[in-house]
């Protein structure tokens, strides 16, 4: 995580120093300060900088090391939990045959969205619940 | 799923980024219709309003805390022994509130004369507020799906956790939404 503090801190001063550069090189130019990229510039400086002491901060107080600050770090060894995902389902599908539906009666005939909506709501149910009903009830 | 929500959230901001821009866009061409068409807004019933919607979002933030320490349900009948369940029930019925709140409002402003098709302004404003509302109802629909696969499962786990913690990322920034909408519509005229 020191590494990633690093990282930032140098953007911040290439920010900082492009930031500068911008507005002396639109002076000799053009005469006066162009106020979009400085002030873009001297944000991406802020934002640089926010970020760098954000880090360094969670670096001073938790001290852990990240994997890919370890020599001896493995790709799997920064695997996050990334939760649950369905292998298969055809909920999706059919929740995006419901929301055709309720498109088709906008340009259609409204009475079509009625059908659509109340469609809709049993794919949307029936998809949030899937993994909570039938074998894999818990 | 927490970063995956995180970047549709952004692509949220960009939606409303563009409504906005089309609340500025009129009002910057049509200065007269503003300044006559404000006058109908009621300011105090707003604020009221949005104090509701903001006071939900700490009720949610309460909600996330007791599913992060993965507590379903209530303790006993104190808030701090409140679950996810009991919190995320009272931000619902807080949601609820502003959304009816909202369609009271458009009910008097329609009497006054203030319709989607009316005016300029009468477009920029339905169009922005409406949008929002409909976000809003979107996130009681969540809500309630949340608290459904907290009476489903036996044991509140992880899994349930993180999508309570989701939706209240989504309330959240609807909240903030809301702020932006009423300095802007409200406040500044």
């Amino acid at each position: 995580m020191r590494a990633n503090a690093i990282l930032f801190w140098v953007l911040t001063v290439f920010f900082a120093f492009s930031a500068a550069l911008y507005m002396v090189w639109s002076l000799i130019y053009y005469g006066k300060i162009e106020w979009v990229g400085s002030v873009g510039l001297m944000l991406s400086t802020v934002l640089g900088a926010f970020l760098a002491f954000y880090l360094g901060r969670s670096h001073a107080s938790q001290g852990g090391e990240l994997p890919e600050d370890r020599l001896d770090g493995n790709i799997d060894d920064g695997d996050p939990e990334l939760g649950h995902f369905s292998p298969w389902s055809w909920w999706p599908v059919m929740l995006g045959a419901g929301a055709a539906l309720v498109m088709l009666g906008i340009a259609v005939g409204f009475w079509i969205c009625f059908i659509g909506i109340a469609f809709t709501i049993i794919c949307l149910v029936g998809w949030t619940y899937e993994y909570y009903r039938g074998y894999f009830a818990r | 799923m927490a970063v995956g929500t995180i970047v549709w959230l952004g692509s949220e901001v960009m939606f409303f980024a563009g409504l906005f821009a089309i609340y500025f866009t009129l009002r910057s061409t049509s200065p007269a219709l503003w300044a006559s068409e404000t006058q109908h807004l009621n300011v105090p019933y707003a604020l009221v309003n949005t104090l509701v919607l903001v006071s939900s979002s700490f009720t949610c933030q309460f909600g996330v805390f007791a599913a992060e320490r993965l507590q379903a349900r209530s303790t006993g009948w104190k808030p701090s022994q409140w679950g996810m369940v009991e919190w995320f029930t009272l931000t619902y019925g807080l949601g609820a509130i502003f959304v009816a709140g909202q369609a009271t409002e458009y009910a008097t402003l329609v009497s006054e004369h203030i319709t989607l098709n009316s005016t300029a302004y009468g477009s920029a404003f339905y169009l922005t507020t409406g949008f929002h509302a409909l976000h809003v109802t979107g996130g009681l629909i969540a809500f309630l799906l949340v608290i459904g696969r907290a009476f489903a499962v036996k044991t509140f786990g992880h899994k349930e956790a993180t999508s309570a913690v989701v939706v209240s990322y989504y309330w959240h920034f609807v909240d903030v939404v809301w702020i932006g909408l009423f300095l802007v519509i409200y406040v500044l005229k």
